[in-house]
């Protein structure tokens, strides 16, 4: 058990650090984007490049946020029976989901995804607008990054409800 | 395989109310019944090749940025506390006159509308902030849940709200789909700048509507809504330099796009910097609130995100077993035509509204049903306004309604769940008075886009 608590906590800090980056990466978002329609509107002056830095910004926070929105419990649930489910109950739920859904979930958008990064690192492909920014395969990375971050945070959170319906067994007996 | 389609539906419905995250159940769900149908050798196998695809179309939509921004600037305004001193502020401009507490709350929740594109959320600040002052003063408990509830949820419709963003960009996707189809030689868009307008005077008589239902309840029925004593009247300086910051900081936001000036995210982003600007002048502006803001707006903008690719994997196999053509054929061979469909489709919609929030029905009922009724010729603004309007009035409605449960969480064990019921229920009537009047009069949706344009 111990061994499993300690990759429990690595992870979690991992999911935790990604988390704090990210959201720096929307403040940017914000101060970016102001740029742009500072620089527009003030100066007359259209950059694609600072416009495409949003959609990088914007992008890497919400794929790569999924792993922290899961950590922190933030994926809208239908929860009108779910609240009053006992956690024992919850923990079924959520163990159950993670196996049935969440992780082939994950497989699958990694299967077909990194084909579709791999084509596009191979051709080093960059923007298609003139002025733009030179490194398309790094948006295009981030789809089987997503599904790592997200299955490895995936396990964590099976590994927590495991550990409740243990738990909960253990003092029925 | 024809029954596959409906299968997809009822089995979604019966695997969400389980409590499993949506994006992953709607995502996990799919992938099932497209595994049996690939192995039965129903399902094309090819369809789910297209989802990296989709998927890179959703990194590279412009237009959507524009949601982090607006969480963004309503989280910052309310965790920099600017809500709650707005309302307390206007309350004790009107508290005064009979019925003026609700109406300040009517109005601060207008004025709130960007905050959130999450009913719960809204209903929950606004709950918190004020049913206990109202019942304090001593508002019959069911006109103070209803107002609150109603109000809560009227940030759906008024612009700029996420879920006017999330709903204009679908459609917009979905109207160029069906023109395509009727192989329209020079398509028409729509754009999201195009539904916050459209949504302004629906918005306007709404809240007109919820006003003078508590102005005359007050006036018929004093004792349900009695006024505040006016025992510490603030300065009027004070209160304005509380009240003008953020308002003139909404109404630029709101103006810029109305006005045409700015696209929604450009105004996004202004509102964004605005709203960190207003914090750091009140002295609430830090380090650290600046990344527990970035968290906040992180874990709704994911999540909103997650959905709309778990409702993409729903829709790409919904699809692989033709459930678009039957709905199709279903919609054609509807009596009343091309209302007929759309009245199934609203009922539908208000149903679904029960069990799943404006995000979901955007993402998953949107994209299937949208292409086929704007093929039918059915005005893509009007529609995306009956829809949000639609569902505003479903997350009001008893028992199930979205609003009710949200506030019943907040409340306290003094007020009854009865009262909620009772007190909602003229709302609702308000609601469906304004449904009917844009079914009748489609003019008040489409009059000031046109007008603007």
């Amino acid at each position: 058990m111990g061994a499993i608590k300690n990759l429990l906590g690595i992870i979690d800090g991992f999911t935790e650090l990604t988390g704090r980056l990210l959201a720096w990466l929307l403040v940017l978002l914000v101060i970016n984007m102001f740029l742009v329609v500072l620089l527009r509107y003030g100066f007359d002056y259209g950059s694609t490049a600072l416009q495409e830095l949003s959609t990088y910004l914007h992008a890497s926070a919400f794929m790569l946020g999924a792993a922290y929105t899961l950590r922190h419990n933030g994926h809208v649930r239908v929860d009108i029976f779910y609240q009053r489910y006992t956690a024992r109950r919850r923990a079924w739920v959520d163990c159950i989901g993670v196996i049935v859904f969440l992780l082939p979930f994950c497989g699958y958008l990694l299967f077909y995804s990194v084909e579709f990064f791999l084509s596009s690192l191979a051709m080093r492909e960059g923007s298609s607008e003139p002025g733009g920014l030179p490194a398309l395969y790094l948006l295009k990375a981030l789809i089987p990054l997503a599904a790592i971050l997200l299955a490895l945070q995936a396990l964590a959170e099976f590994a927590r409800s495991l550990r409740e319906l243990l738990a909960t067994t253990d003092k029925a007996q | 395989m024809e029954f596959a389609p409906l299968l997809m539906f009822a089995v979604i419905c019966i695997v969400l109310v389980q409590g499993y995250p949506v994006a992953f159940s709607l995502a996990g769900t799919a992938m099932i019944f497209a595994g049996i149908g690939i192995i039965a050798g129903h399902f094309d196998a090819g369809y789910m090749n297209a989802l990296p695809d989709r998927i890179f179309g959703t990194i590279g939509n412009y237009t959507l940025i524009a949601v982090p921004l607006f969480v963004f600037m309503g989280t910052m305004l309310e965790r920099s506390k600017v809500a709650e001193e707005l309302l307390s502020g206007m309350a004790a401009v009107m508290g005064g006159v009979r019925g003026g507490l609700g109406v300040s709350v009517i109005l601060v929740g207008m004025l709130l509308a960007a905050s959130t594109g999450i009913v719960g959320a809204t209903v929950v600040t606004m709950g918190l902030l004020s049913l206990p002052t109202m019942l304090k003063k001593g508002y019959d408990p069911a006109l103070a849940t209803g107002t609150i509830c109603a109000t809560g949820t009227l940030g759906q419709i008024i612009p700029p709200s996420i879920a006017l963003v999330l709903l204009g960009d679908t459609l917009s996707s979905a109207y160029q789909e069906a023109q395509l189809q009727m192989a329209v030689v020079s398509p028409k868009t729509v754009s999201v700048g195009d539904l916050f307008v459209a949504a302004l005077i629906p918005g306007l008589i709404l809240v007109a509507l919820y006003l003078s239902y508590v102005l005359v309840t007050a006036a018929l029925r004093p004792e349900r809504a009695p006024p505040a004593d006016i025992a510490e009247r603030p300065q009027l300086s004070t209160l304005l330099l509380q009240l003008v910051p953020p308002v003139a900081l909404i109404i630029t936001v709101l103006g810029s796009i109305l006005m045409g000036v700015a696209t929604p995210t450009e105004a996004a982003s202004v509102g964004a910097l605005g709203a960190s600007l207003l914090a750091l002048m009140r002295g609430e502006l830090s380090v650290a609130r600046l990344e527990e803001v970035g968290l906040s707006t992180l874990k709704t903008t994911s999540m909103v995100f997650m959905i709309l690719i778990g409702a993409t994997v729903f829709s790409l196999v919904f699809r692989g077993f033709g459930g678009d053509e039957q709905i199709h054929a279903l919609f054609n061979a509807m009596p009343g035509g091309t209302t007929g469909a759309i009245a199934v489709v609203m009922v539908v919609i208000f149903l679904l509204g029960f069990i799943l929030d404006f995000i979901e029905i955007t993402f998953v009922v949107v994209p299937i049903v949208g292409p086929i009724l704007l093929a039918m010729g059915v005005d893509p603004v009007w529609l995306g306004i009956m829809i949000a309007v639609n569902l505003q009035t479903s997350f009001l409605t008893p028992p199930f309604g979205f609003a009710l449960f949200y506030l019943r969480g907040v409340a306290p064990a003094s007020v009854a769940t009865a009262d909620i019921y009772r007190g909602v229920a003229p709302f609702v009537g308000m609601q469906l008075l304004l449904l009917l009047m844009l079914a009748q009069w489609p003019q008040l949706v489409t009059w000031l886009p046109a007008l603007l344009k």
